[in-house]
C-alpha cells in the first residue's frame, strides 16, 4: 500500500500514513497492523525516594512527639511545642507531601501551601491573643497566594507569551507591595508609602522592560540567546 | 590484577556533565534477523562477550575530579524492547550499567550511553554480539571479519585508547560557526516517535551520484532543502531567517587508521544561509560536498580536536573539583554545544557481514537520540540492498520527515515507511 499524499510505501494494516495522517484505504479489508516496537513502556526510575520519605516522615513524627511529651511533663500544657509541631506540619505539607505523588499538580499544591501557611498564622494569632490575622495576615497571604497561583497557571498552560507573564508578574508584585503596606497601616497604624514605593519602582522597571522585550522581537531574541539555560 | 576502571575519552567528558533528569545523550544500534530472537541464547551471547569488551560492560562512577568508567562484574540482563527507542537512561541505570541489550521479535538492539562509544564502536559490538548469538543458535563458526571481533582474543590496547589524545594537534583550529535555526514543536514527554524509511541502497546511491554527491552529502542536502522550505513557511521575512546547517558526525578512525572502540568522531556543519538567495538541490549538494571535502582532512580534524583536548590536559583545569567542571561544561554546552546544527544526519555507512552470517540478517539499523535543544534527528545505516533512514523526534509534528521522505520519493528513491506511532499515548 502507498500513501496517496506522500508517495511512500506503507505496511499492510496501517490505518493512516504515519507521516501525513492521510487515511489509508485497504481494498482487501483490515489486516492486523505490523508493530515495529513492543507495547511495553519503561518504568520510571523514581521509586527509590519512597523509603527515604518514609524515614524522614517517621523522624519528624518522632521529634514532634518527643517535644509534645517534654512540654506536657514540664509545663502541663502544649506550650511552645504547638508552634514547632505545626511548623513541621507546614513544612511537611509544602515540601514532602508533593514528593509522595508522582506528578503533583502545582495548581493543587500551590494554593494548598498558602492555605497551610494561613492556617499556621491563624493558630499563632489565636494562641498569642493577637488581632492582626484578619486585618493583615489573611489579606497578605491571600494576595501572595493569588499572584503565585496565577503565575504558575500561566507558566503551565500558556505556550507563548512567557515574557508577558513574567513582566505582568513583576508589575503584580509591585502592586501587591502597595497593598501590603496599606494593610500594614490599617492593622498597625504605621505610615503609608514608607517602603512600598521603592519596591514598586524596582519591580515595575523590570516588568516594563520584560513587556517591551516581549513586544520587540530582536531584543527578545538577544535576551533568549544570552540567557538560555 | 588488571585495571578495572578507565578514564572517559575526551569526547565522552561532556556527556555525563550535560545529562539532565529528562535528557541524556544515547544512541542505539540494532540487527533484525530473519528468525525470532531467543532471549536465553542472547543472554548467553552477552555473557560470552564480556571479557572481550571491557570498555562496554561498565558503569559510570564519580571521582573527586573526573567521572570514570568502572567495569561491572555481571553483564546486564537482556530484556524486551520498549514501546519506543532510547527511553531515558537515568542516573541509577547509568550507575549500574551504561548499555542495554534488548530484543523484540526478530530484532536485537543495543542502546549505549554515549560516553562509552560512538556509532562505529557500537556497531562493532552489535555485529560481534549478533555473530555470537548466531553461533550459539545454529552451531556455526563465524569468522572475525567485517567489523566482528574474535571473542576468544584478549582486548587490544589500541581498542581501549583515547584516540583524541593521540591524534589531536597542539594548535587549535578556530572556526566561526553560524548560529542556526532550531525547529521545535509540541513535546511528547516520555515518548519518542521513530519513523524508519527503508530505501533500496542502489537507487539511493544512483540518485546521489546524479548530483555528484556521496549518500551522506545527498541526504544532508535533501534535509537542508526541507528545512529551508520549512523555515520559509514559518518565517516568510527573509531578514529574520537563519542559516540552515546540518550536523554531520565524521568517523575519524578511517582518517587516522585508529582501531579504538571508544568515541572517536567529530562533527562538521555544512550548510547555507537563505538570506543570500535560494538554492536548488544541485546547489545544495555541491555546497555540502565541497564543505565536507574542505573540512574532513586529517590536518583540519586534528586542529578541531585541539580546543577540546587542550583544556582537558591543562593542570589547573584537571585539578578543579568535578562539580565545578560540571557547571562549566554545562554552560559551555548550552552556549556552544547545539547551536550550530539544525539537526544531525549521522550515517554509519554501508555495513558488511561475513558470508555465512549475512543470510541470517535482514537489516542493520542505527538510531541516535534527540538533542537537548532540538527535537528531530536522522541516522542512517545500510546493509545489503537496504538502507534504513531512522528519523526520531520527541514532538508530535511529523512535517520534517514527511517532507524529507516525500522529497526522496520525488527524486526517484522509493521509500517504505515503518513507525511506532501506534504506541503513542498522550501522557
Amino acid at each position: 500500500m502507498y500513501c496517496v499524499k506522500c508517495g511512500v510505501r506503507l505496511h499492510d494494516g496501517v490505518e493512516r500514513c504515519p507521516l501525513c495522517q492521510t487515511p489509508v484505504w485497504n481494498p482487501d479489508g483490515a489486516e492486523p497492523a505490523h508493530r515495529s516496537f513492543s507495547a511495553v513502556y519503561p518504568e520510571e526510575e523514581n521509586r527509590r525516594r519512597y523509603p527515604i520519605l518514609a524515614f524522614l516522615t517517621a523522624i519528624l513524627i518522632a521529634v514532634d512527639l518527643a517535644l509534645l511529651i517534654f512540654c506536657l511533663r514540664i509545663y502541663g500544657k502544649v506550650a511552645w511545642s504547638g508552634y514547632v509541631m505545626l511548623a513541621t506540619a507546614v513544612v511537611y505539607l509544602i515540601v514532602f507531601l508533593p514528593l509522595w505523588i508522582n506528578k503533583p499538580h502545582p495548581l493543587v499544591f500551590v494554593p494548598l501551601s498558602f492555605a497551610v501557611v494561613g492556617g499556621y498564622l491563624l493558630y499563632i494569632c489565636l494562641v498569642t491573643g493577637g488581632h492582626w490575622f484578619l486585618p493583615f495576615a489573611f489579606p497578605v497571604v491571600l494576595i501572595i497566594g493569588l499572584i503565585t497561583t496565577a503565575a504558575v497557571a500561566c507558566y503551565r498552560y500558556l505556550r507563548h507569551g512567557k515574557l508577558f507573564v513574567t513582566g505582568g508578574l513583576f508589575l503584580a508584585i509591585g502592586g501587591a507591595a502597595m497593598l501590603i503596606e496599606m494593610f500594614e497601616a490599617i492593622a498597625f497604624g504605621t505610615r503609608m508609602w514608607t517602603w512600598s514605593l521603592y519596591v514598586v519602582a524596582g519591580f515595575a522597571t523590570v516588568g516594563i522592560f520584560l513587556l517591551l522585550a516581549g513586544i520587540i522581537r530582536p531584543l527578545r531574541e538577544y535576551l533568549e540567546k544570552k540567557f538560555f539555560l | 590484577m588488571a585495571k578495572t576502571w578507565m578514564r572517559l575519552d575526551n569526547a565522552a567528558l561532556i556527556f555525563p556533565a550535560t545529562r539532565k533528569s529528562k535528557w541524556v545523550n544515547c544512541f542505539r544500534v540494532s540487527a533484525t534477523l530473519r528468525e525470532a530472537v531467543d532471549p536465553a541464547l542472547l543472554q548467553q551471547a552477552v555473557n560470552d562477550l564480556k571479557p572481550r569488551f571491557p570498555s562496554m560492560f561498565v558503569r559510570l562512577r564519580k571521582g573527586v575530579f573526573w567521572y570514570y568508567l568502572e567495569q561491572i562484574d555481571t553483564p546486564p540482563m537482556v530484556h524486551q524492547d520498549y514501546a519506543f527507542p532510547l527511553p531515558h537512561m537515568g542516573a541509577q541505570e547509568i550507575g549500574t550499567c551504561c548499555l542495554r541489550v534488548l530484543y523484540f521479535e526478530n530484532r536485537i538492539g543495543v542502546e549505549f550511553f554515549h560516553a562509552l562509544t560512538d556509532g562505529t564502536g557500537g556497531m562493532i559490538f552489535l555485529k560481534t554480539l549478533t555473530a555470537r548469538y548466531l553461533e550459539l543458535a545454529h552451531d556455526i563458526r563465524i569468522p572475525a571479519t567485517d567489523g566482528i571481533l574474535d571473542r576468544t582474543e584478549a582486548p587490544q590496547p589500541e581498542e581501549l585508547e583515547d584516540s583524541f589524545q593521540r591524534y589531536a594537534s597542539k594548535y587549535p583550529l578556530r572556526i566561526k560557526e553560524n548560529e542556526v535555526k532550531h525547529f521545535g514543536g509540541t513535546r511528547t514527554p516520555g515518548f519518542q516517535f521513530l519513523t524508519t524509511g527503508i530505501l533500496p541502497t542502489d537507487q539511493l546511491v544512483k540518485a546521489a551520484h546524479r548530483y555528484d554527491a556521496t549518500v551522506t552529502a545527498f541526504l544532508a542536502a535533501v534535509m537542508a532543502q526541507v528545512l529551508l522550505e520549512k523555515q520559509a513557511l514559518e518565517e516568510p521575512r527573509l531578514s529574520l531567517q537563519k542559516p540552515i546547517q546540518i550536523c554531520i558526525p565524521v568517523n575519524l578512525r578511517k582518517l587516522y587508521g585508529s582501531r579504538t572502540l571508544r568515541n572517536f568522531a567529530l562533527t562538521v556543519y555544512p550548510g547555507v544561509d537563505p538570506r543570500l538567495g535560494s538554492y536548488t538541490l544541485e546547489e545544495l549538494c555541491k555546497a555540502v560536498t565541497s564543505q565536507l571535502a574542505a573540512e574532513v582532512t586529517p590536518q583540519k580534524m586534528a586542529g578541531r580536536m585541539a580546543p577540546n583536548v587542550n583544556p582537558a590536559n591543562n593542570p589547573l583545569i584537571r585539578a578543579a573539583p568535578l562539580f565545578i567542571k560540571n557547571i562549566v561544561m554545562q554552560l559551555v554546552y548550552n552556549v556552544r554545544g547545539e547551536n550550530f546544527g539544525c539537526l544531525n544526519v549521522s550515517n554509519l555507512g554501508r555495513q558488511t557481514l561475513p558470508e555465512n552470517m549475512a543470510p541470517f540478517v535482514e537489516r542493520l539499523e542505527f538510531i541516535i537520540g534527540v538533542q537537548q535543544t532540538y527535537s528531530n534527528n536522522c541516522s542512517v545505516a545500510s546493509f545489503g540492498e537496504t538502507t534504513c533512514v531512522n528519523m526520531i523526534r520527541n514532538i508530535r509534528e511529523s512535517d520534517i520527515e514527511r517532507r524529507f521522505f516525500s522529497r526522496l520519493v520525488e527524486l526517484g528513491v522509493p521509500v517504505s515507511i515503518e513507525s511506532n506511532e501506534c504506541n503513542y499515548r498522550a501522557q
